[in-house]
């Protein structure tokens, strides 16, 4: 084995490539500590015996150890290639075990760590360490910060930002009377502008605590997508609720509020931790599944019904009314089913509260 | 002034006057010395005639108190008195209405004001009259009860003839207090006589009797608006009940069906009324806007224009001073609202936001989930005559009054860029086919004066 190993490793080329590269990896990818393999074994732990010293309280003193074994003797002989060796992890005497990849591996075991070209994953009580050899694929150069959130539109987000502004100041001017508008105005835009730079401020902040970037731009504008959206839906449903008489429409306007929210929330969160992309999808759907179910058993609590709106309660000027209008006595005659609804609605609600009554009426 | 009275009396309207209904009771304050107190009110002084018919109808007078089951507690007191020899007394629905509608939870005793205490039945109610038929339960064949005549029905009292009214006020003890006269209230749905002398909370359901100490009327209300404007049932109805239920059984069962009866007779009377009294004419420039006569309904209007150049509105409600007591809430009652709006110094897109705005700011929700269901709404762009409204119709139903339906209806009309009426009508306690009547009726109400010029 040893003298297979000789022509690989010529003295004079020790230092120029090692075995491999470990390094301490920190849980936003950032490397802590690297060491060169310059042999095998190679053993890991607490103790200072160890090749490579870690100071994680749940390391055990000899955690685990990787041993070189030569195999394929056959392709040995025919002298061209280098004998191939495959790694073997053994974990030492610990309680916690280690993890390859998502593999565990308990105190005492021996697994062989299978080579498929990238670089390995070890997890050894808090710390993470990465196992590169030679033959494996690097990583791209990164560029100074993550690629799809740097690549900043910053002449679009401003559009965006004076959109907004603009639809705040439409607002303000529909919600304020003539003499009343130059006042609302200065509040308006003023609150606007603090709520806006407070918002992306906290998100900045957020990213920078666990990204070292804050990403304000990426923040301003996912901000400024999402008020602009939800400036839409406040007007847009209305308008087609009320243009074709349908109710219903402004009766759950309430849903893709709530998408809004949660996309905005998802792509403010992905710039707080880039790589996990899957698992905030996972918390904002569920979120936005759990705010309308929520929303729901709300408004059947309170109006008997799942819709937010107890009538179509928006009115614009006359001539974006499309829907014909219907003569009084069709109108009239189609109340008739409610009569069966709020009667049987009346029995077993009276029914309910004779009970719930004896045990109440005694405080007053 | 004018104005801010008017006000007022849509809000505050009447307070029955039994005790623990009453708004203020103001408990009798024993630091004033009576002459203070006498001067204060500025009450005449008890007349002669006035003691007179005090001590003939002494004996004759009770107060009745609900008194809440194994507690001894009373619940609330009123006055009554006893109109056959055979112990039958009569008194408000409202003294009774507890005991009437949760007889498991109250029993109803009376007190005589020589202290004498015992049980009373109940053998009939009118609610729609707020009169109520007891029985003293001591009744007893041989020792007959001294009972009050009412005055006979030909003949007719004139305004300004002195009467007195008596009962207990506040618990503090029995009283007559003397007034006048008035003649019966105006734009009263059912008759009430206009009594000038104070009622106190307690004295409800007490005898109003003429110099002769015939009943003429029953305690029921006053408005605490107004000083010294009382009300009296007019005797003719305790007559009248008196006649129907003198032989009845004492009820046993919570009176809840005896009451959804006599409010369904009484919302196709005020349906019927309500349709034939008609509409009023020129209630707006452009359109006709529905504003009921003046025949048991009072309108109060007031002009608000904006102080900063926004929407200028005037708006007009309508409401009747009967409304039906029973028990825990009012019902049988019609109002009518509607504002006209005025945005042509804003522009479309303003006015149509506050339009809108105004069109929301709306409640549907009258009483508790214990006696009313959640409204059910239906809603349509509505063709009258070419002009195009919104129409909302909001109906609940009452819980333990089967049949009975509280209907709204809220209009817009949706013709103009700047301008614009918004309406709403309510109905209180009425069956459905009548709500379905009444919202036609409304709704038919609306349209233009003469065709707009395009």
């Amino acid at each position: 084995m040893d003298e297979a190993a000789v022509p690989v490793m010529p003295a004079a080329a020790v230092r120029a490539a090692p075995l491999a590269l470990l390094e301490a990896v920190d849980r936003d990818g950032h490397v802590r500590q690297a060491w060169r393999v310059e042999h095998w074994p190679l053993t890991i732990g607490r103790a200072l015996d160890n090749d490579v010293v870690l100071t994680d309280p749940h390391v055990a003193a000899h955690h685990a150890s990787i041993v070189a074994t030569s195999v394929d003797p056959v392709a040995d002989t025919t002298g061209t290639s280098a004998a191939k060796t495959t790694l073997v992890v053994s974990a030492g005497d610990t309680k916690n075990g280690l993890a390859v990849g998502t593999e565990r591996i308990a105190g005492g075991a021996t697994r062989e760590l299978a080579d498929s070209g990238r670089d390995l994953e070890l997890r050894l009580g808090r710390t993470t360490l990465r196992l590169r050899l030679p033959g494996h694929a690097l990583a791209p150069e990164q560029a100074m910060s993550n690629a799809a959130i740097r690549d900043m539109r910053w002449p679009v987000t401003a559009a965006l930002v004076v959109g907004v502004l603009a639809l705040v100041l439409g607002n303000t001017w529909i919600d304020s009377d003539p003499e009343a508008f130059p006042r609302a105005v200065g509040n308006a835009l003023l609150g606007a502008l603090f709520v806006g730079a407070l918002w992306c401020g906290l998100w900045a902040l957020l990213s920078k605590t666990f990204t070292r970037q804050g990403h304000f731009g990426w923040h301003l504008r996912v901000f400024a997508i999402a008020s602009l959206a939800t400036l839409a839906l406040a007007v847009l449903p209305p308008l087609i609720a009320f243009a074709l008489s349908w109710p219903w429409v402004t009766d759950f306007s309430f849903i893709p509020l709530y998408a809004t929210a949660a996309t905005a929330l998802y792509f403010h969160l992905l710039a707080v931790e880039p790589g996990r992309s899957r698992l905030m999808r996972a918390i904002v759907l569920s979120g936005f599944a759990a705010g309308v179910a929520v929303s729901l058993w709300f408004n059947v609590q309170r109006t008997g019904r799942p819709g937010e709106e107890l009538y179509m309660n928006h009115l614009f000027p006359p001539q974006l009314r499309a829907a014909k209008p219907v003569p009084v006595d069709r109108f009239v005659e189609s109340l008739a089913p409610m009569q069966a609804i709020l009667d049987r609605k009346a029995r077993e609600q009276a029914g309910t509260d004779g009970d719930s009554r004896t045990g109440n009426d005694e405080e007053e | 002034m004018k104005i801010r009275i008017g006000h007022s009396a849509l809000q505050v309207a009447l307070v029955l006057v039994a005790g623990p209904l009453l708004a203020q009771p103001r408990p009798p304050s024993t630091a004033t010395p009576p002459e203070a107190s006498a001067s204060a009110v500025a009450a005449p002084p008890v007349s002669l005639s006035a003691r007179k018919v005090y001590e003939q109808a002494r004996s004759q007078l009770v107060q009745i108190r609900t008194v809440l089951k194994g507690q001894a507690s009373q619940t609330s007191v009123g006055s009554g008195f006893f109109v056959t020899p055979q112990g039958h007394i009569v008194t408000n629905f409202h003294v009774v209405s507890e005991a009437a509608l949760k007889p498991e939870r109250h029993d109803l005793v009376y007190v005589t004001a020589d202290g004498r205490e015992a049980p009373l039945k109940i053998l009939q109610i009118d609610v729609l009259h707020d009169l109520a038929l007891l029985r003293a339960g001591d009744a007893d064949a041989k020792k007959p009860f001294d009972a009050l005549a009412f005055r006979p029905e030909g003949e007719k009292l004139s305004q300004g003839e002195r009467i007195y009214s008596l009962g207990n006020p506040l618990d503090v003890g029995f009283a007559v207090t003397q007034g006048t006269y008035n003649g019966f209230v105006k734009r009263s749905f059912y008759p009430q006589i206009f009594f000038g002398g104070a009622l106190s909370g307690g004295m409800s359901g007490g005898p109003a009797l003429d110099e002769e100490g015939h009943v003429i009327g029953v305690n029921v209300a006053r408005r605490v608006d107004g000083e010294q404007v009382s009300f009296l049932v007019p005797a003719t109805f305790a007559a009248a009940l008196l006649a129907r239920g003198r032989d009845a059984a004492p009820f046993t069962q919570p009176a809840y069906a005896i009451v959804d009866e006599q409010l369904l007779q009484h919302q196709a009377m005020l349906t019927d009324r309500f349709i034939q009294q008609g509409w009023k004419e020129a209630t707006h420039p452009r359109y006709h806007v529905p504003v009921p006569a003046d025949v048991f309904m009072r309108c109060w209007g007031s002009s608000e224009p904006s102080r900063t150049g926004g929407l200028d509105f005037e708006r007009s409600d309508c409401v009747m001073d009967t409304r039906i007591f029973v028990g825990d809430f009012n019902t049988g009652t019609i109002s009518l609202r509607h504002e006209s709006y005025d945005g042509s110094k804003l522009g479309p897109l303003r006015f149509a936001a506050r339009y809108s705005q105004s069109f929301r700011n709306e409640s549907f929700v009258r009483l508790g989930a214990q006696h009313q269901t959640k409204p059910r709404c239906n809603e349509d762009f509505i063709d009258r005559g070419g002009l195009p409204l919104r129409a909302v119709v909001c109906v609940r139903a009452y819980k333990k009054l089967p049949q009975l339906y509280d209907v709204s209806v809220l209009v817009a009309t949706l013709d103009q860029n700047e301008a614009g009426v918004q309406g709403r009508f309510d109905a209180q306690g009425v069956s459905f086919a009548n709500a379905q009547r009444l919202a036609h009726h409304y709704l038919d109400a609306y349209r233009w004066t003469k065709p707009p010029s395009p």
